[in-house]
């Protein structure tokens, strides 16, 4: 199954030449990167994942010695290694750059949100391929834009200081438990994903 | 003589189309092709015995094994040649073979390279830039190189031009020698089998006709030639399905002892193709809705 | 060992090998004890399937022209070559004895008879 990672890694080479370069670039300019670490998480994450869905390719992967929880899961650890990977590109062109240390729990943060978002759209790819995750997230992206300018106001704003005080939180404990929750999610996810790509014909 | 593959009373069901109770069998050390019309159940079979789809009901068995409990395994030891491309094409064969080889235990660098000089094949440039040829070779060789016992090959040939087809029945003939592996040739192409087929597996409407040797086909099916007036009620059973025309009639008979027996020297008797079959086969099911 | 095939022929495959390595056998081409190629190899060979090859030795077996050892290979035999070729020199006495009564029936002279003989002996290869 370590294969099939190594694979994502050989085959996503070229788009992470150019995405971490690019990402200590918008280093220097750009002072929130929880936004952009997470965006340049999804990107590839999501990349790896469509690099796969063509039908040829499954049938490919299906011949091979590999079962398709296998499969499955070279996908879900497989993005852990790249949001480690974006992670630690952050935390050392921040080094390099701007001469400061990133606080672990920012580079925590991006990692949980990445956690959860791809708890919702691995499953929903696999049932219904990447492509309509697009619509899916421009559909909610609207909806979410209109519920931001009938009713809430300073949306943005508001999210900024939950997030200050996320990251003021001293206990420990509360720490644990939202990893907890992020994690269990995951295999959740993970779990589901399986199910469903078990059950799928090619 | 064991069975590599064995499906039992498989059933499944697609939209608009069945697998009803289909029981054949691949024998160990032949080349068994496999043949019937479009739309008739052949990639639905090759998609069960890859384990792409799961029957309903009935057991598929490789090598004795099932999918359930023994899915690595058994695709240790089986090798696909597909007819599409179905690599990365933004890959070269060499990082193909990279992906590829530390999936089989039994992977042999030697053998790899051996195909690839003898088919010519490029290690440095894009799949995509291969042709179709190119990339049936390529196929064949990841197929080869992890010493599969099965190799299924889905219509391999088509799209290919007749000097290369023979080029691959010769080596086709190589990898039979030591009388170990088996090949499942399934193609539209039934002149390819002619010369290398053992068994040939005939499926129709989602029913197994027949699987049998190959010298066997000749001895009971046959076209049979002859007058209009020869043609009454009763003869007509004799027949799987018949082609009138105002020159006479043209039929096929599974049955060409019994056609020698009644007709005797008043018609003409000639050997079959595999498509004389399979077209009369599907004529003389549509004659009978 | 000579074998051709003619695929336009009426005869199966299996049957024109099983011919031709037979006349081979009893015309003392190949020797009792020499081996014959693995049917596999003459299948790749003659450039046809495996099974028509093992169709041929099957058949060569059963009527004792060839016996087979596990793991070595086909072999010719020994004594039944010369019991065959008393046969049928006893089966070609038989039937040239019914040609000459009926040649005599209707008047056929010898001359006539083996020009017949000779024709049809030519023909026939």
């Amino acid at each position: 199954m370590f294969n099939l990672i190594r694979k994502d890694i050989m085959l996503q080479k070229t788009t992470l030449m150019t995405m971490l370069p690019l990402l200590i670039l918008l280093l220097t300019l750009e002072r929130s990167f929880i936004y952009i670490g997470l965006l340049f998480s999804m990107a590839i994450i999501m990349n790896a994942f469509a690099s796969d869905e063509k039908s040829s390719i499954n049938t490919l992967l299906n011949s091979l010695p590999y079962t398709r929880k296998e499969i499955v899961s070279s996908k879900y650890i497989g993005a852990l290694f790249f949001v480690l990977t974006i992670v630690l590109t952050i935390f050392t062109g921040n080094l390099i750059i701007n001469r400061e240390i990133t606080m672990w729990k920012e580079l925590g943060l991006i990692i949980c949100l990445v956690m959860i978002f791809i708890s919702f759209m691995f499953p929903f790819s696999y049932k219904f391929k990447s492509q309509y995750l697009l619509t899916a997230v421009i559909v909610s992206f609207v909806i979410y834009l209109l519920i931001v300018n009938l009713f809430i106001n300073n949306l943005n704003d508001k999210i900024r200081e939950l997030v200050g005080i996320l990251l003021t939180l001293q206990s420990s404990q509360l720490y644990l438990l939202i990893a907890f929750s992020v994690i269990a999610l995951y295999v959740c996810s993970w779990l589901l994903s399986i199910r469903i790509y078990s059950k799928k014909v090619f | 003589m064991e069975n590599v593959i064995e499906l039992q009373h498989v059933q499944k069901s697609f939209d608009g189309f069945q697998l009803k109770d289909l029981s054949l069998s691949v024998k160990k050390g032949f080349v068994t092709g496999f043949i019937g019309g479009n739309g008739v159940g052949k990639s639905t079979t090759i998609k069960l015995i890859m384990n792409l789809l799961q029957p309903e009901s009935g057991t598929v068995s490789i090598f004795g094994l099932n999918y359930k409990e023994h899915e690595k395994e058994i695709k240790q030891r089986i090798g696909f040649v597909f007819d599409e491309n179905v690599f990365y094409e933004n890959l070269t064969l060499a990082e193909m073979k990279k992906i590829i080889k530390p999936s089989y235990k039994n992977w042999d660098d030697n053998l790899f390279a051996q195909f690839v000089k003898t088919f010519e094949l490029p290690l440095n440039k894009k799949i995509k830039s291969f042709s179709k040829g190119m990339m049936m070779k390529a196929s064949l060789t990841i197929a080869l190189s992890h010493h599969a016992e099965l190799i299924i090959m889905d219509e391999p040939t088509s799209g290919l031009d007749p000097i290369f087809r023979r080029e691959l029945l010769d080596i086709l003939h190589n990898l039979m020698q030591d009388g170990e592996k088996t090949i499942f040739f399934s193609t539209h192409i039934t002149t390819d089998l002619d010369r290398i087929a053992d068994y040939i597996t005939f499926i129709h409407k989602g029913e197994h006709m027949f699987t049998k040797e190959f010298y066997k086909i000749e001895e009971e099916f046959a076209i049979v030639k002859g007058g209009i007036e020869l043609l009454d009620r009763d003869t007509e059973q004799e027949f799987v399905s018949i082609r009138k025309s105002n020159h006479g009639f043209e039929a096929l008979t599974a049955n060409k002892g019994r056609i020698e027996n009644i007709f005797g020297e008043m018609v003409l008797v000639e050997k079959p193709t595999l498509e004389d079959i399979m077209f009369y086969t599907k004529k003389g099911a549509e004659q009978y809705v | 060992m000579q074998i051709l095939i003619s695929n336009n022929s009426k005869e199966p495959i299996y049957e024109q090998i099983y011919a031709q390595i037979k006349k081979h056998i009893l015309t003392n081409e190949i020797q009792a004890g020499h081996s014959l190629p693995s049917m596999r190899q003459l299948a790749k060979e003659l450039d046809i399937s495996v099974i028509t090859t093992k169709r041929a030795y099957e058949e060569l077996e059963k009527n004792g022209f060839i016996y087979s050892v596990v793991g070595k290979g086909s072999f010719v035999s020994e004594q039944n070559n010369e019991m065959i070729k008393e046969r049928k020199m006893k089966v070609i006495e038989e039937q040239l004895i019914t040609a000459i009564q009926n040649s005599k029936e209707i008047g056929i002279t010898l001359t006539e008879l083996k020009e017949l003989l000779t024709l049809l002996y030519r023909e026939e290869t």
